[in-house]
């Protein structure tokens, strides 16, 4: 290591010095007194000179040491509030311990480890990866049990990849409320929707934000896939989600589960057949026709599109007319003008689309 | 670049705080078992031991004199690999979670309770207790809805533990079913598809199979020959071989997240219009990304080869030949 008149001090090391210099003090630092004193700023502070920039470090220190959980607190000196050169900052200890009740069994560690492994992604894999080092932390008895759960045989995944994830994560971290655009199927216009959130929900594999809607004053269930362009805040800190938001929205989501059905009828032998028959709450009614649940009339329809021969709607007729109506746009989007006269390798229906169509519509 | 290393080093700064406690419960530990319990390389808990054991408060003096310092045993250190602290400062317990931590293990739970090991509800429900009460009670605000308990998924463990093998019929969309006799690996799951991973007997080779494409799944009388030992298994669920047929196709942005476990390469930028080109490789004919294009959102459209673009017009031709 070359010897340098003033060595620079890890990023880590002054974090480090900042968490442990406020966690000792009762009464809190000043600025000053951090920037001058504190391992890794006193190297860089110039006593009654200019230090702007280590001002600036010190607000994003701050910042990042507040996204740990950890709770820095600010003190207004009596007679002098507003004042930002007599704000005392510190760290109470009260609140920065872990409760005491609060300890893992290495078991729930093993549990916790394969929860954590499940965010491999973006935000929620960095955090997830940090509340298992508190989680180990905490839990330091032998973790000789570890093994019994097979952490190296399972690997699941969850997947939040929708643009809007992360705002809608950062509002409802901010209590704000938002407004976005989102499209409905079958509507060509997306149109803006002004609501508070309540909860990110993971239902059937996609993504939904539960939501109150001030337009209508009810809430409402809006898919991440379906909300285009940004996501805005507005209202900081005046709407909190309300504690098990994210239950209540998964047990109403569950309701609507339980009441939406369709009737399909499934070829003999397919994979829809083997796939449909062990999606989750599927009756048979014997003789191919399987009765499906669902939230989302379009989101089946498109699952029941990939399937394509293999299945046919009996009811509800609107699902029957989207499924009908998403073949057709793919026929129309894959037929070349050269096709045309002439689709010897699809199926003898050159005539039949109209007529199919009426039929459609008078059995629905 | 500016973003990246004050990320790094708040990573570094949980670590820290992370390992202290630890220390102080396990008054004295080697370098290796303390690597173990974190799972982290060696070498990463000695940088740790030594940036703590020269860390502290500044102290009355505001000095950093030698007993506001933490202080480790060094000639256990240095000798022997073990980690004593000799003096503490500040810290003698874990840190709390914050309310974006504890919400992520959450709803990573909520998911594996889809998982045999984790069919004790009210177990799960106490531990989900907990780490709210670890992050100062703070509501979670994500949450994951439950998904089947595949039954095939207590065979499968039950072969596992055994050290036996697994026999299934398999049928895929466009092949004949078939009794397929394997040694069953590692089970993965994508949000609510589940796959089994494994070696297959007859074809010597790893497959990987859909949980809901197996049925008669059952516990085979011989044991196992291959464990997750003996073979290295990709990452990815689907590999791309040399003589795939690469597909492109041009769909919403909004479908990404749908097709990402599918990609051939990078997706190109997204146009003013919100549409994206993405490819796909396609192996044993155009089946595969047929039903994938069918399936999704909005207008996908398959661009090439026109081969692929006849196989999605003759399917969903065939579809509405069936009403």
């Amino acid at each position: 290591m070359p010897a340098t008149r003033a060595p620079r001090v890890p990023a880590e090391e002054r974090l480090f010095s900042l968490v442990l210099a406020l966690l000792s003090t009762e009464s809190g630092l000043t600025k000053s007194e951090i920037l001058a004193n504190v391992q890794g700023y006193r190297q860089r502070y110039t006593s009654g000179g200019d230090n702007a920039s280590l001002e600036r470090q010190f607000e994003r220190d701050k910042d990042d040491v507040r996204e740990l959980g950890i709770p820095l607190e600010t003190i207004e000196t009596p007679g002098a509030a507003g004042n930002n050169q007599t704000l005392r900052y510190r760290i109470p200890k009260g609140e920065y311990d872990l409760p005491l009740d609060v300890r893992f069994t290495p078991d729930e560690s093993a549990l916790l480890s394969l929860a954590a492994m499940a965010w491999r992604e973006g935000a929620l894999s960095a955090e997830s990866r940090r509340a298992l080092l508190k989680v180990r932390s905490a839990g330091s008895e032998d973790d000789d049990g570890a093994g019994t759960l097979g952490v190296d045989t399972y690997v699941p995944r969850l997947r939040a990849r929708d643009a809007a994830f992360e705002p809608l994560r950062a509002a409802l971290d901010r209590a704000a409320a938002v407004r976005f655009d989102y499209i409905t199927p079958g509507e060509h216009e997306a149109r803006r929707r002004s609501v508070a959130p309540l909860a990110l929900v993971q239902h059937g594999g996609r993504w939904m934000l539960a939501a109150h809607e001030f337009a209508t004053g009810s809430e409402k269930n809006y898919l991440l896939s379906r909300i285009v362009g940004p996501v805005t805040q507005v209202e900081v800190g005046r709407h909190p989600a309300p504690a098990g938001a994210g239950e209540r929205a998964l047990a109403e989501l569950e309701r609507i589960w339980a009441t939406r059905t369709a009737r399909i009828r499934v070829a003999s032998g397919s994979d829809a057949e083997r796939r449909l028959a062990r999606r989750r709450d599927t009756e048979s009614d014997g003789d191919g026709v399987l009765v499906l649940h669902h939230v989302d009339p379009q989101i089946l329809a498109e699952e029941l599109a990939a399937y394509g021969p293999e299945v046919r709607v009996l009811e509800p007729g609107d699902l029957r007319d989207r499924v009908t109506e998403r073949l057709r746009a793919l026929v129309a989007d894959h037929t070349d003008d050269a096709d045309d006269p002439d689709h010897s390798d699809g199926p003898d229906h050159s005539d039949d689309p109209d007529h199919s169509d009426e039929e459609a519509r008078s059995r629905g | 670049m500016a973003d990246q290393q004050p990320l790094q080093a708040q990573d570094k700064l949980a670590f820290l705080l992370a390992l202290v406690p630890y220390l102080i419960d396990r008054e004295r530990v080697s370098v290796a078992e303390a690597a173990r319990h974190f799972g982290v390389p060696e070498s990463r808990i000695r940088r740790a031991v030594e940036l703590i054991a020269v860390s502290g408060v500044p102290g009355e003096t505001m000095q950093y004199q030698h007993g506001d310092l933490f202080d480790i045993a060094w000639d256990d250190f240095d000798q022997n690999d073990m980690i004593v602290l000799t003096n503490l400062v500040a810290i003698d317990d874990s840190p709390r979670l914050s309310a974006r931590e504890a919400s992520a293990l959450i709803a990573g739970l909520q998911y594996l309770s889809a998982l045999p090991e984790a069919a004790d509800r009210d177990a799960i429900r106490a531990l989900m207790a907990k780490l709210s009460r670890g992050a100062g009670g703070a509501a979670a605000n994500v949450a994951v809805g439950q998904d089947l308990h595949d039954v095939a998924l207590d065979t499968i463990r039950r072969a596992m533990t055994e050290g036996c093998g697994l026999a299934f019929e398999y049928a895929g969309p466009r092949t004949q079913g078939g009794t397929r006799h394997v040694d069953a690996l590692r089970v993965e799951s994508v949000d609510t598809d589940w796959y089994l991973r494994a070696w297959d007997l007859d074809r010597q080779a790893l497959r990987t199979f859909r949980l809901d494409r197996m049925s008669n799944v059952r516990v085979d009388d011989r044991p196992a020959e291959k464990s997750i030992d003996d073979v290295v298994i990709p990452d990815t669920l689907f590999q791309q071989a040399a003589e795939d047929v690469i597909v492109t196709v041009e769909l919403e942005s909004s479908s990404l997240p749908l097709v990402a476990d599918f990609l051939a390469d990078t997706a190109d930028a997204p146009d003013d219009d919100g549409r994206v080109r993405i490819r796909l490789a396609a192996s044993n004919g155009f089946d595969g990304v047929v039903r994938l294009v069918a399936g999704l959102p909005g207008r996908a459209v398959v661009l090439d080869p026109p081969a692929a673009r006849a196989a999605v017009r003759a399917f969903a031709a065939a579809a509405l030949a069936t009403d």
